[in-house]
């Protein structure tokens, strides 16, 4: 075969894919920009028009987007936090358990493997402020005298960010525990020999080989927790101060019908979450080239 | 997101379905309502059937979900499916899905509105047109602890200083809750809210905020400022800023409220055999301010007619069928629904199934619908969100008023 039918033959495999790249993914993304340059609600089919830009000039004048996107950032930002250390200290025990592994393993995973509607629904009994087990479980033990409102208005953030840390510590874990196992032994052993201690082993060794383990796992829950819906609609329906912009995009797409303007805002969450998966991978490269 | 792609796949089920069905002449009418656990519907469709040569009509249930069978609902309608023929509709989505055009007015004199109650009446027009049928009803009512009341000899109350009373002497000694109700952050909220505002001699109506939006945004500014009373004097726990029908009920049901707004459904559970104040409720009409009127929102579902049904003359005749007395009466026995037609009311048969009927059909005598408008899901949204604020105290009485008067602006309302 020479070079040339190499390309064509190559140009042949490649290409269910990229149909497959464009059916589904390049098509959405660009018909939900092109709905985004309309006026388009589906109650009132007889005034759908070609507004340009209008729907984003009014996005950038909404003062609850803006509050949503401030909210989404903290939300984002304290889970994915939380989440990382409490994985990385989970991993870290995990690796040095040597019997009952596989139960153990599966015992962590447990919570990432519910549903989360279903993990959701658990949290709003469990924090129930009358018949809830955290509420009972602190007044039998005389740490609260009056029932703490977890879901009210001033804990709801506070609650919304717990649950979805005990959901998905462990999917950090486990990318962790990978990472933690394919560092070699011998690298430890010569620490050892050389007389660094623990914390000195941790510096030298484990993070600096656990860094594209990490960094791949910021950037999945990131984006995971920029789009977060399903918790916070179970949890609060978006009232006290929790609503997400995913949640302010299921309102005005779903129970206003208005494609249009809902578009727009898909637009922005999509080039926000593109944008900040580009500096995750960016960093995560200068952490490479740094090695 | 999710559930766009189950009502996608949805519609994807039903136009194979659609494909598949055979033609033999037979007329297939298709009914899509919230499931009867009862089987009363069912066996109403059966029969209906069974009465019925060449024309077959199957019933759709529906997750009971409001939310669910509306994104539903919208999902089929705006991309045309015809495979459904009657819906059944929360009365709120009158006005949205006439002017959408999803649904036809029904021909002059087809709705005999004399039988009718008034509540479930006033959701079925949209622009002075009839477009629907009242199928079963649903009201705020008030239930209270009729064995602790006359323990202590107190009396109903009908004003919300004689709540307030009762709760001081009753309540508060036993380290109970006064009065919950549901203040979540859901369409729940502006039901519960409406009926605070009105027993106040306010409203929302369009016309109203229009004419006169000062003294629209002076009357809402009073409702949130009387409930943030209940909640300094402790009459309302504040938690009820979570709770939905569920969560205020369980409080009822387990003894720690002594008032409990609900819908009637909470009969049945304050009732039921895991209840443990079964045997000691009472049901009475909302409270309202001194020398006012309490009102109570309406609730409940109509059944209306797809603009793209296929046979609409036999769908037409098993929506008169499915509203007639007989069906009413037979949902109201066997499921407990609670009819729309007044006669129903007087019907020994029914009253013996649901003795409790009586006193709900005095409730009803006094109820008003939510504002009616295409845009109800925005303005719900717009009191919903501003309430709940205040409410929380995270915004001025003053300032959610006259944000919610100004945002109503945008949108026409009846």
């Amino acid at each position: 075969m020479n070079r040339r039918q190499e390309t064509r033959l190559a140009a042949w495999l490649v290409a269910p894919s990229l149909v497959f790249v464009a059916v589904l993914g390049a098509f959405p993304v660009l018909s939900q920009f092109v709905l985004s340059l309309t006026e388009f609600n589906l109650k009132f089919t007889d005034e759908r028009s070609f507004v340009g830009l209008a729907n984003f000039a009014k996005l950038l004048r909404d003062d609850v987007f803006w509050r949503d996107l401030g909210q989404t950032f903290q939300f984002t930002v304290v889970s994915v936090g939380l989440e990382l250390l409490l994985g990385l200290a989970v991993a870290l025990l995990l690796n040095r358990i040597g019997r009952g592994r596989a139960a153990t393993n599966a015992s962590v995973i447990m919570p990432w493997a519910l549903p989360t509607v279903v993990a959701a629904t658990m949290w709003s009994l469990i924090l129930n402020d009358r018949i809830g087990l955290v509420n009972s479980v602190l007044e039998r033990i005389g740490l609260a005298r009056e029932p703490i409102v977890w879901l009210g208005p001033k804990l709801a953030m506070t609650s919304v960010i717990l649950a979805d840390v005990w959901k998905t510590t462990p999917f950090v874990a486990i990318i962790l525990l990978a990472g933690l196992k394919s560092i070699p032994r011998h690298y430890y052993e010569a620490a050892e020999l050389d007389g660094a201690g623990r914390w000195g082993t941790f510096r030298a060794i484990t993070l600096p080989l656990l860094k594209p383990f990490i960094a791949v796992a910021v950037l999945f829950r990131a984006m995971d927790a920029f789009r977060i819906f399903d918790l916070i609609w179970v949890l609060t329906g978006g009232a006290s101060k929790t609503e997400t912009v995913s949640v302010y995009i299921y309102r005005v797409l779903f129970r206003y019908s208005d494609l249009g303007y809902g578009s727009a805002m898909t637009v922005a969450l999509f080039a926000i979450v593109f944008g900040m998966s580009l500096a995750l991978i960016r960093f995560m490269r200068i952490a490479d080239d740094a090695r | 997101m999710k559930r766009g792609i189950v009502a996608a796949c949805a519609v994807a089920a039903a136009l194979v379905a659609g494909c598949t069905a055979q033609d033999d002449g037979e007329v297939r009418i298709v009914f899509a309502a919230g499931n009867d656990p009862s089987g009363a519907t069912a066996a109403l469709v059966e029969e209906y059937n069974a009465s019925h040569e060449g024309v077959t009509v199957s019933f759709q249930p529906m997750p009971v979900n409001t939310d669910t069978q509306h994104d539903a609902y919208v999902t089929y309608l705006s991309a045309r499916d015809a495979t459904i023929d009657l819906y059944s509709l929360d009365v709120i989505w009158t006005a949205e899905f006439a002017r959408a055009g999803w649904i036809v007015p029904l021909p002059p004199g087809f709705l005999a509105a004399d039988d009718f109650l008034d509540g479930p009446l006033g959701s079925v027009t949209y622009e002075g047109t009839v477009y629907a049928v009242p199928w079963f009803t649903d009201a705020g009512v008030l239930y209270y602890r009729r064995d602790l009341l006359e323990e202590a000899g107190v009396p109903v109350p009908e004003t919300w200083d004689e709540i307030r009373e009762a709760y001081e002497k009753i309540a508060a000694p036993r380290d109970m809750e006064g009065f919950v109700w549901q203040g979540a952050r859901y369409e729940g909220l502006i039901c519960d809210f409406l009926e605070f505002l009105w027993g106040l001699g306010g409203s929302i109506d369009g016309a109203v905020v229009a004419a006169d939006p000062a003294l629209a945004e002076r009357e809402i500014a009073q409702a949130i400022e009387l409930v943030l009373g209940f909640f300094d004097d402790g009459v309302s726990p504040e938690s009820v800023l979570t709770y939905k029908e569920e969560g205020s009920l369980r409080l009822f049901t387990e003894s720690h409220a002594l008032f409990l707004r609900n819908w009637p459904y909470a009969w049945s559970m304050a009732e039921g055999e895991e209840s443990k104040v079964k045997g000691l409720v009472g049901i009475a009409p909302l409270p309202h301010a001194a020398g006012e009127t309490g009102y109570s929102t309406i609730g409940g579902w109509n059944v209306a007619l797809s603009s793209h049904s296929t046979h609409p003359d036999e769908a037409l005749e098993f929506l008169a069928f499915i509203t007639s007395e007989r069906a009413l009466k037979l949902r109201a026995i066997e499921g407990a629904y609670l009819p729309t037609r007044k006669s129903t009311y007087e019907d020994p048969e029914v009253l013996a199934a649901n003795p409790h009927f009586e006193s709900f059909f005095e409730v009803f005598r006094y109820t008003r619908n939510r504002p009616r408008s295409p845009h109800y899901p925005q303005i719900s949204d717009i009191i919903q969100v501003n309430v709940h604020e205040a409410l929380s105290r995270q915004k001025s009485p003053e300032e959610a008023a006259s944000a919610i008067v100004e945002d109503l602006a945008e949108f026409s309302f009846e």
